[in-house]
């Protein structure tokens, strides 16, 4: 009776004290939500909106281009772009376009030189006469580079052959091809004469067609090079409607990172109490230490419940993040981030001497799990060997856990790995906070 | 009940090499108080965390009503009050929340828990005050409240920790007027201070701590008839010259201050018969002469200057 009273009493004073502190309100609410509203959208935004300005994202990508050349060819690279829904494509010179990059208003430009659609076929088979495109990008945009290139490829391949594969070309391929049989090695393998009667053929197709037409599959400007197979991409999770979220994944990050840096303030506050003399009216009373840390655990635990669950109705409300899968596994998530949040921060302090070394120690210690626990960026873009790493950090099963309860959409068994270890590390850190934490000053 | 409240029996306590305590003894009856004098660094404040069961002595034992503390819950530890030589308070809330935490602490609760805190906002005359931040107080106010915290439990054991230090003298009236008023209520109080006027007005008994150790413990009366040689003296001189003279008087034997103002001289000396003789000796050497000459009534100042060879003050 008389425990629980003094327990009542601790955690209330706690709880006093932290709306009476408005700087931790701030850092417990603002910040995470502000920061985690950012990152989200830098890391693919919401699944059903899109994010806006992010890679891909709806608006489209904005990109220059130049064409110094003007001919079929190079029009037909330029209206390949203008038609992909992924790019805004803006059309200058080649000055103009340098100064967009340059003052990191594009991140990417391409210039088509001249004559880049009279060598574009002799250039297949003559280095020396292959056309350059020139790519200027900004060095802090390098995803949108690789993007651009690698789509630059197919879209050129697919207008040359649809505007420079003309009869004439062909045939002069073919009597190219003619000539070379008869001095090539091809002899010797027996095969030329069937070879030759068929390049024949094809030249006296080619020679009914009209001059200057184009080799085009049903007459349309769109001559596409089939490949060998196709892609379907398709995000996997679990629930139909589930898509990967970057808003779901950067509150959880974001939301942990601060619940730690301000439970790390209020044990260091601990420590200044300690030095003060705080504690001995408390010691005077018939007050155990293990009441008072359980007060403090309790107190610590239920803050960074109330931050976690404010930053989260935010990301629901705000950014459509849904939790896909079980609520209760959620709910019991958030429980256990909580607890090993609070003895993960009394163990600190525990650890730590002084208030001013145990932040500087403390902050880094922190922001290392935080880090490798997958907090910022997703635990599964790491190399192999930094994923195993992670995997013996508290924040990672923190992370791994709220993820597959919202985005991921799994139901309450994939909760309940993650909730051993959080109760795990729950267990040890209050362990050594017990076991180390002196509140005397003597 | 009868037997004394409080009986500690040999305390030593240590820090590394340093002994804070060494060897304590004091019984201390119902309704007495007692001051306890010492300079810095004497043991006073480690002491009290011994009887208060804060800290775990290294050797001997605190008994109260007979009974020592059984761990740190030991209901008995409701009957003392401590307070604390530094402020324990909460800047950011209320003065009425501070009491009412320190109060459930205590166990108490509810109704009984409220009436108590008013009752020791009553006492320290804060009522008017009990919802304001204590952030907003003044040193003074600060000084009354931490008295209250220490009273919300109405404990039968005062254990004050120099609760007038650093504080205007006139709020050191009031806090004074509180304690003499406990007194009268019939607490049992140990009292730590440097005011040696404080002691003179409040206590029955007086222990004198020195380097950890009790140098005397008697009453009042006992340790004023004590045959005391040390004292102080004043002197009024005719021509003061170049002052040089005064870092010599400081280093000759059984001086042990001696401070210059306009053309006063005050001495503190641990023998006045030979001190005297001395001191006149050094000033004729230098040239100084001397047109008026007093030593004061010994007092409890001086007692202490006997028994420890230093000034209380100046520990
Ligand atoms: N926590 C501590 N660690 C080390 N030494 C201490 C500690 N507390 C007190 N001491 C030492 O013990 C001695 C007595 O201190 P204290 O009881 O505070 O004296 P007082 O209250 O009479 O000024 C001093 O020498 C002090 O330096
Ligand atoms: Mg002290």
């Amino acid at each position: 009776m008389k425990t629980l009273t003094q327990l009542v009493a601790l955690v209330r004073l706690d709880l006093r004290l932290f709306l009476a502190d408005r700087r931790a309100l701030i850092m417990l609410f603002v910040v995470p939500i502000g920061i985690a509203s950012f990152m989200g959208s830098l890391f693919g935004g919401s699944g059903t909106k899109g994010g806006k300005g992010g890679i891909g994202g709806g608006g489209g990508m904005d990109i220059v281009m130049v064409d110094e050349d003007g001919s079929a060819v190079s029009r037909g690279v330029v209206a390949a772009f203008q038609n992909d829904a992924q790019f805004k494509v803006l059309l200058t010179n080649a000055a103009a376009a340098r100064d967009l990059v340059l003052n990191g208003k594009r991140p990417v430009a391409l210039v088509l030189p001249k004559r880049f659609g009279a060598d574009a076929i002799p250039g297949w088979f003559d280095a020396k006469r292959r056309p350059e495109i020139t790519v200027w990008h900004d060095p802090s945009r390098s995803m949108e580079r690789s993007l651009v290139e690698g789509l630059l490829v197919p879209k050129v391949v697919q207008a040359v052959a649809g505007n420079a594969l003309t009869p004439e070309v062909g045939r002069d391929f073919i009597r190219k091809g003619l000539t070379n049989l008869d001095r090539g090695p091809g002899r010797m393998l027996g095969q030329s004469e069937r070879f030759r009667e068929w390049l024949q053929r094809s030249d006296d197709y080619l020679a009914t067609l009209p001059s200057g037409g184009r080799l085009t599959t049903g007459g349309t400007n769109t001559f596409s090079i089939p490949l060998p197979f196709s892609t379907k991409s398709q995000a996997l999770t679990r629930t139909a409607t589930a898509e990967y979220n970057g808003y779901a994944h950067s509150f959880a990050g974001m939301g942990i990172q601060f619940v730690l840096m301000s439970l790390l303030d209020m044990s260091i506050g601990l420590l200044r109490d300690r030095e003060a003399g705080m504690f001995r009216r408390l010691r005077a009373a018939p007050l155990r230490r293990g009441t008072w840390l359980l007060a403090k655990t309790l107190s610590f635990g239920l803050i960074s419940l109330v931050s976690l669950t404010g930053c989260f109705a935010f990301a629901i409300v705000v950014f459509g993040v849904r939790i896909e899968g079980s609520w209760a596994g959620f709910a019991a998530c958030l429980m256990a981030v909580s607890a090993m949040s609070a003895t993960l921060a009394l163990t600190i302090a525990a650890i730590g001497g002084t208030p001013a070394g145990t932040r500087g120690v403390g902050i880094a210690a922190l922001l290392m799990l935080v880090m490798v626990g997958g907090a910022w960026v997703p635990a599964f873009v790491f190399p192999k060997w930094l994923q195993s790493v992670s995997r013996v950090t508290p924040t990672r099963w923190a992370v791994d856990g709220l993820d597959a309860m919202t985005w991921r959409g799994l139901g309450w068994e994939a909760a309940v790995g993650p909730i051993g270890a959080l109760v795990a590390f729950t267990a040890l850190f209050g362990l050594i906070a017990w076991l180390r934490f002196r509140w005397e000053t003597e | 009940m009868k037997g004394p409240i409080l009986s500690a029996k040999g305390l030593v306590r240590r820090y590394g090499d340093r002994v804070a305590v060494a060897g304590f003894d004091l019984t201390v009856h119902r309704g007495e108080a007692v001051g306890l004098l010492g300079p810095n660094g004497a043991g006073k404040t480690t002491t009290l965390s011994m009887l208060a069961g804060l800290v775990q002595p290294d050797e001997g034992e605190v008994l109260i009503d007979g009974l020592a503390f059984v761990g740190e819950d030991d209901p008995r530890k409701q009957r003392v009050g401590l307070v604390p030589q530094d402020l324990a308070l909460y800047g950011e809330i209320s003065a009425a929340e501070n009491l009412a935490f320190f109060g459930s602490l205590q166990g108490l609760s509810g109704s009984l828990l409220k009436h108590r805190c008013s009752e020791a906002l009553d006492m320290v005359g804060l009522t008017s005050r009990s919802g304001d931040r204590v952030k907003t107080f003044s040193g003074g106010m600060k000084r009354r409240l931490n008295l209250a915290a220490a009273l919300v439990h109405d404990p039968d054991l005062l254990l004050l920790d120099e609760p007038t230090v650093g504080v205007d003298p006139q709020s050191r009236n009031a806090i004074f007027d509180n304690i003499e008023a406990l007194r009268r209520a019939g607490k049992t109080l140990i009292y730590t201070t440097h005011y040696m006027e404080e002691v003179e007005r409040l206590c029955d008994r007086v222990v004198i701590m020195d380097h950890g150790k009790v140098i005397a413990d008697d009453t009042l009366a006992g340790l004023s008839q004590r045959a005391v040689t040390a004292g102080r003296m004043a002197m009024e001189l005719a021509d003061v010259r170049d002052g040089a003279w005064l870092q010599t008087l400081q280093s000759v034997s059984g001086v042990v201050t001696a401070a210059l103002v306009d053309n006063t001289l005050s001495l503190e000396v641990l023998e006045v018969d030979r001190g005297a003789a001395a001191v006149l000796a050094c000033l004729r050497d230098h040239g100084v002469r001397v047109t008026a000459f007093s030593t004061h009534q010994p007092r409890l100042e001086d007692v202490f200057l006997q028994l420890t060879g230093r000034s209380l003050r100046d520990g």
